[in-house]
């Protein structure tokens, strides 16, 4: 199966030599050498800023390069555009799901390219030609569903049926399982595998490293913007393709756990319920716990956080410390500890336009003022504060929010939130877009909110992360709780059987390829 | 690309850094206000007269004091459509109060009619900021709506006519607010300034303008982060209604009527206003002086006309049109620059 | 008052609608129906229209019993196109209209008097003259005629300025009047600005006059509206003294009072006024009662307002 006696002699389907690209003064890509040949998954792999993005641009016809050259088949040539490039055979999926969301699957696979019989579109034809389309995807999607009503798995398939309808050599596939849960996302890689088998060449861009480990035949790996290496990825472990990314050893990614028995109970949640989303919830927090939530995208468990803090209107019982209480807004919440740390970081954690000083202190205005006014000292000490405490790097202090990294956007977002002096932390998707060393960082946050004697809830589609870290996890199926694991049953598959409802292993297998 | 250097603690800024960070779509307004003063200049000499400017600043006064309010509202992510009828309506019922007979004629009657306006604008504008944030309707809609009833009921209540101040000693108390002067500077403006110091210090040092901007960049962080978005927006239209009975105050002593033509498309002038000013109408940005100075802009256009001799009466919308266009454009393309 | 007033509009507009019953039964025919449709009260001069119209309506149900008079109001020509047929449904013999404007109105006009109703239309005239029964009008021209034939006898070498209206056929009409009076004088028109009918354009417009042109011996601003804004501009600038005259129009009786008492600023008006409606409305019912031959135009005079005849048309209650 792996490839790693690909003949030299077989010409590459699309190659790069010494590629490199500069928005401005910067240089963010430089010198890549890149063959991907016919029947190969070949996996870029790096850092956020790496270069991955812009490397894919560059082969998608996306962007033009400032040197080197891209040849297909043999033959040296420029994309005047994407459209161009697809006409020749080199397909993007998108990471983004970029589809009308109120149109059928069948109208977006064919949206720009209707068949038609005179000025009639053939719905009929086209819905066939979709229904076949997707089940060679191994995907049972109605093709008169309406996009909108899809889980953003399906819709990720219904993408990459869309892509693969026009005739193709190699197909790009930018972060392609960063939205889907474990099930949808071994499915996916079966269909990569197909279409391998077929002959095509598929470049897969990710940074979820098990998965590359999976299904890539070559990584090459990328560091600020140059290629370290490229090699087989047979033997290549996900420990060293991340030092290889970060170019330090990563081998400690979780940090110790220390686990502590009979401590103090700090929330407990009886018969919860938001409505429509969650519901017969009940569970308990202890002082210096870090209690990790698992399940599918869509299972209820961000809806129940923001029902808990506030954000939803519930109904159920919620004490804190043995206190009933209830909370409408997040402000309630807040003052009686709880703060909520959303998944939507750019949509509902920080201010993007805004300066980081005016984030950090957004929560908590009320006590940086002098008089009626904002003291601005205080906000630059606590700024000062964050920086060290956190370690945020940002080139200058004036930076607007949205101009940091996905990384350093968490972290100020943990700083604005850390203000609020709260004893229990519910932190959504820590990690979702953060590179490898900055992952790390935010588990040693964790761990430390959690040893000084917080109470931390974690809720992740991550199941290695919440291993890694927790020491219960909680899994939600449907909007209810599915079972809890702890200690040596906290493994991924114990998790997964509990997330999906099915039984055994064999079973999941089964029903993916049912 | 990837190494971003840590701000270090307390450092200090190069006067290029603080050059770059300089906020030029703040500026942008003032330049293009200096470029039309040179325009007008060029038209008619007695254009930048002492006595041509003051009238201009005058005359601008009610605008300008509703544009303050209107910053509020939109910088929030709001709209208030009625502003323009509003003001025939808090000045119909300051009238109507002054004509009422209620206490003798005298400064007494004149401070209490100034509450009365400055209640029932802020009424006004409370019912504006409830009804679109507990009612959750589109602002736009909203204030459309009331927009029509301020108008109807001011109708209702000058018979169809117009409601005139009955008594002349009180117009003569009540004179001196348009037509006074402090240190040579004509009370209105020193209303304008006064109402823009206290906006700005509001929007800018305050926690609650904190939060209004916070609301309109972006409402469900402003939620997360435990802000009480309806609160805020309402407090903003009552902010707005406000500003409005202050611009009464002010226009109720010039002519000592409200009419059905009182402030009429004043909510459009207002509107624009902040828009020239630099606040942009998606929210979350709000600049107290550039709207001042859009109404001044927009003020100064339709004097310019009048005192040129070259356009065609025929005209004259089409040339102020294009030149609230033109002052756009630059203030855009300084925008990009910053 | 004004509760008076709705309560008899209501009771006015209830029995009307039960009044096609009692004359399709009634073959003697001496209960008829005038509607009357004119436009909302959207400045002074149109709060006047509805005044008059709802005053005559009163005076002429006490003249004539059986008579019923609806009027309606409506904020623009599709309404008051609407207006129209919901009259013609409840059934009219007669109809008094004042149109918002003359293109959109026409063929709404035209339909009601192909339904063999009475049709008498006030003030604006429609684009087809063969509609109308009866078409009173002030006179557009000639208010601007007697305000410059004033203005030339008793000014003689003078500089005007001059405050227009909308660019509309009425201000045009006027404007035409005033040059044609002029016309040969020694009288010299300095500028002429939109003032849009409105107190506070027209204060604006009258500041600016003021200062791009240091003498100033008169202004026609053609409505009494704009007059009070052109006298406060020209009061807070304190050139009482170069400036003569304003001439207004209308009849506007804030203005009547000032020619009545004597004010030296404005010492004429000239009329256009808003009870034209009442005559028509007038003239209308006397051909439902009289079976007078009242048909063709009836052009009310620009008559001069001074201070000796000032007091016939002032009306204290009206709003305008």
């Amino acid at each position: 199966m792996a490839r790693d006696a690909i003949s030299e002699e077989s010409m590459p389907v699309l190659e790069a030599r010494g590629l490199a690209k500069s928005f401005g003064p910067v240089e963010v890509l430089s010198d890549i050498d890149l063959a991907l040949y016919p029947g190969e998954v070949h996996a870029i792999i790096g850092e956020n800023g790496a270069g991955k993005s812009t490397l894919m641009k560059l082969m998608a016809g996306h962007l033009a390069p400032s040197r080197g050259s891209i040849s297909l088949e043999g033959e040296t040539l420029r994309f005047s555009g994407p459209v161009d490039a697809e006409k020749r055979g080199i397909v993007l999926v998108h990471q983004e799901i970029l589809l009308a969301p109120h149109r059928t699957v069948a109208q977006n696979i064919f949206l720009g390219r209707e068949l038609k019989r005179g000025f009639l579109t053939r719905d009929g034809e086209m819905n066939r030609l979709a229904a076949a389309a997707l089940s060679d995807l191994g995907a049972e999607i109605d093709p008169r569903a309406v996009v909108a009503s899809l889980s953003i798995a399906k819709r990720q398939l219904v993408q990459i049926a869309r892509a693969l309808q026009v005739p193709h050599k190699a197909v790009i596939f930018d972060e392609p399982t960063a939205a889907l849960t474990p099930f949808e996302t071994e499915a996916l890689l079966k269909v990569i595998r197909d279409l391998r088998d077929r002959g095509i060449a598929v470049l897969y861009i990710s940074h979820r490293l098990p998965e590359v480990g999976a299904i890539a035949d070559r990584v090459t790996v990328l560091r600020d913007g140059r290629r370290v290496t490229t090699r087989s990825a047979e033997g290549l472990e996900p420990v060293e393709m991340a030092r290889l990314m970060v170019g330090r050893d990563v081998s400690q990614l979780y940090p110790e756990r220390h686990v502590r028995a009979g401590r103090e109970m700090l929330l407990s949640v009886e018969n919860f319920e938001v409505p429509g989303l969650a519901a017969n919830i009940s569970f308990t927090l202890h002082r210096g716990e870090i209690l990790g939530f698992a399940g599918l995208i869509g299972a209820g468990r961000t809806e129940l956080m923001e029902g808990i803090v506030g954000l939803r209107p519930s109904h159920g019982t919620l004490r804190i410390k043995d206190r009933p209480t209830r909370f409408s807004s997040a402000d309630q919440s807040m003052k009686a500890g709880i703060v909520y740390l959303s998944e939507d970081r750019k949509g509902k954690g920080l201010l993007l336009d805004k300066t980081l000083a005016t984030n950090l202190t957004l929560a908590t205005l009320s006590r940086f003022t002098r008089g009626p006014m904002v003291d601005g000292r205080r906000e630059n000490a606590a700024l000062d504060k964050a920086f060290t405490d956190f370690d945020i790097r940002a080139r200058r202090r004036s930076l607007l929010a949205g101009q940091l990294s996905g990384g350093n956007q968490q972290k100020l977002l943990l700083a604005k939130m850390m203000l609020a002096d709260p004893k229990i932390v519910i932190i959504d998707e820590p990690t979702r877009g953060i590179d490898i060393g900055t992952k790390e960082q935010i588990y040693r946050f964790i761990a430390e909110l959690a040893e000084a004697g917080k109470g931390v809830i974690v809720v992740s589609s991550e199941m290695q992360e919440l291993i890694g870290i927790c020491e219960r996890i909680i899994v939600m199926r449907g909007g209810r709780m599915a079972g809890e694991v702890t200690g040596e049953a906290m493994t991924e598959d114990e998790i997964v059987m509990r997330a999906t409802g099915v039984e055994s292993v064999e079973e999941i297998e089964g029903a993916m390829h049912a | 690309m990837s190494e971003e250097t840590v701000a270090r603690p307390g450092e200090t800024r190069s006067f290029g850094q603080r050059l770059r960070e300089t906020d030029l779509a703040g500026i942008a307004p003032f330049v293009a206000l200096a470029l039309l003063m040179v325009l007008g200049y060029v038209v008619n000499e007695n254009f930048l007269s002492v006595n041509n400017l003051l009238n201009v600043a005058t005359r601008c006064s009610f605008i300008a004091i509703i544009a303050v309010g209107a910053t509020f509202v939109i910088s929030a992510g709001g709209l208030d459509l009625s502003v323009g009828s509003m003001t025939a309506f808090v000045a119909g019922i300051m009238i109507l109060f002054m004509n009422g007979g209620y206490m003798a004629d005298g400064v007494g009657l004149v401070a209490v009619a100034i509450l009365v306006a400055i209640g029932t604008g802020a009424l006004s504008g409370l019912l504006n900021g409830t009804v679109t944030t507990l009612g959750r309707i589109e602002p736009f809609i909203v204030t459309l709506g009331t927009m029509a009833i301020f108008r109807s009921v001011t109708v209702w209540l000058a018979d169809g006519g117009s409601i005139a101040i009955s008594s002349s000693t009180m117009r003569s108390y009540l004179r001196p607010i348009y037509t006074g002067e402090i240190l040579g500077l004509p009370v209105p403006v020193w209303i304008i300034l006064a109402v823009g110091l206290v906006g700005a210090f509001v929007l800018y040092k305050t926690p609650f303008g904190r939060h209004v901007l916070a609301v309109g960049s972006n409402e469900e962080v402003a939620r997360y982060s435990g802000v009480s978005v309806s609160r805020v927006r309402a407090l903003t239209y009552v902010i707005q209604g406000v500003c409005v009975a202050i611009a009464v105050v002010v226009y109720v002593p010039r002519l000592g009527a409200s009419t059905t033509t009182t402030g009429l498309l004043w909510e459009l002038q207002a509107i624009t206003a902040v828009v020239i000013g630099g606040t942009a109408l998606r929210g979350g940005v709000g600049r107290i002086w550039g709207s001042i100075c859009g109404a001044f802009m927009l003020e100064i256009v339709g004097n310019i006309m009048v005192l040129s001799n070259f356009v065609s009466e025929y005209l004259i919308g089409a040339v102020q049109g294009a030149i609230i266009i033109v002052a756009m454009l630059m203030q855009r393309s300084l925008m990009r620059k910053g | 008052m004004r509760r008076s007033l709705m309560v008899g509009l209501a009771a006015a507009l209830a029995l009307s609608a039960a009044v096609p019953w009692a004359s399709a039964q009634d073959n003697e025919k001496k209960d008829y129906t005038i509607g009357v449709s004119v436009p909302a009260a959207d400045h002074g001069w149109t709060g006047g229209v509805v005044y008059h119209a709802e005053r005559e309506a009163k005076i002429l149900e006490k003249k004539y019993p059986g008579l019923k008079v609806m009027v309606k109001t409506s904020p623009n020509g599709a309404d008051q196109a609407n207006a129209l047929e919901d009259m013609t449904v409840q059934g009219i013999d007669a109809l008094v209209t004042l149109p918002q404007n003359s293109d959109e109105l026409t063929d709404p006009v035209r339909e009601v008097k192909d339904k063999g109703i009475f049709v008498t239309v006030v003030d604006r005239a429609l684009s087809d003259d063969s509609i109308h029964d009866l078409y009173v009008a002030g006179n557009n021209y000639g208010l601007g005629h007697v305000a410059g034939e004033y203005m030339k006898k008793n000014l003689g070498k003078a500089n005007v300025v001059v405050i227009r209206g909308l660019p509309i056929t009425i201000d045009e009409e006027r404007q035409k009047g005033f040059n044609d009076a002029i016309k040969g004088s020694d009288i010299k028109v300095l500028d002429r600005q939109y003032g849009n009918w409105s107190r506070d354009d027209a204060f604006k417009v009258m500041q600016d006059f003021l200062t791009k042109y240091q003498n100033i011996d008169a202004v026609w601003c053609q409505d009494d509206d704009m007059a009070v804004g052109v006298l406060e501009a020209i009061k807070q600038a304190g050139r009482q003294d170069g400036i003569k005259m304003v001439v207004g129009g209308a009849g506007m009786k804030d203005m009547i009072k000032r020619v009545a008492d004597g004010d030296k600023m404005v010492p004429v008006d000239v009329l256009y006024p808003p009870s034209m409606v009442a005559t028509a409305m007038d003239l209308t019912a006397a051909h439902l009662y009289d079976q007078a031959p009242v048909r063709g135009k009836f052009i009310l005079d620009a008559t001069l307002v001074t201070k000796d005849n000032a007091m016939e048309y002032y009306f204290k209650d009206s709003p305008f």
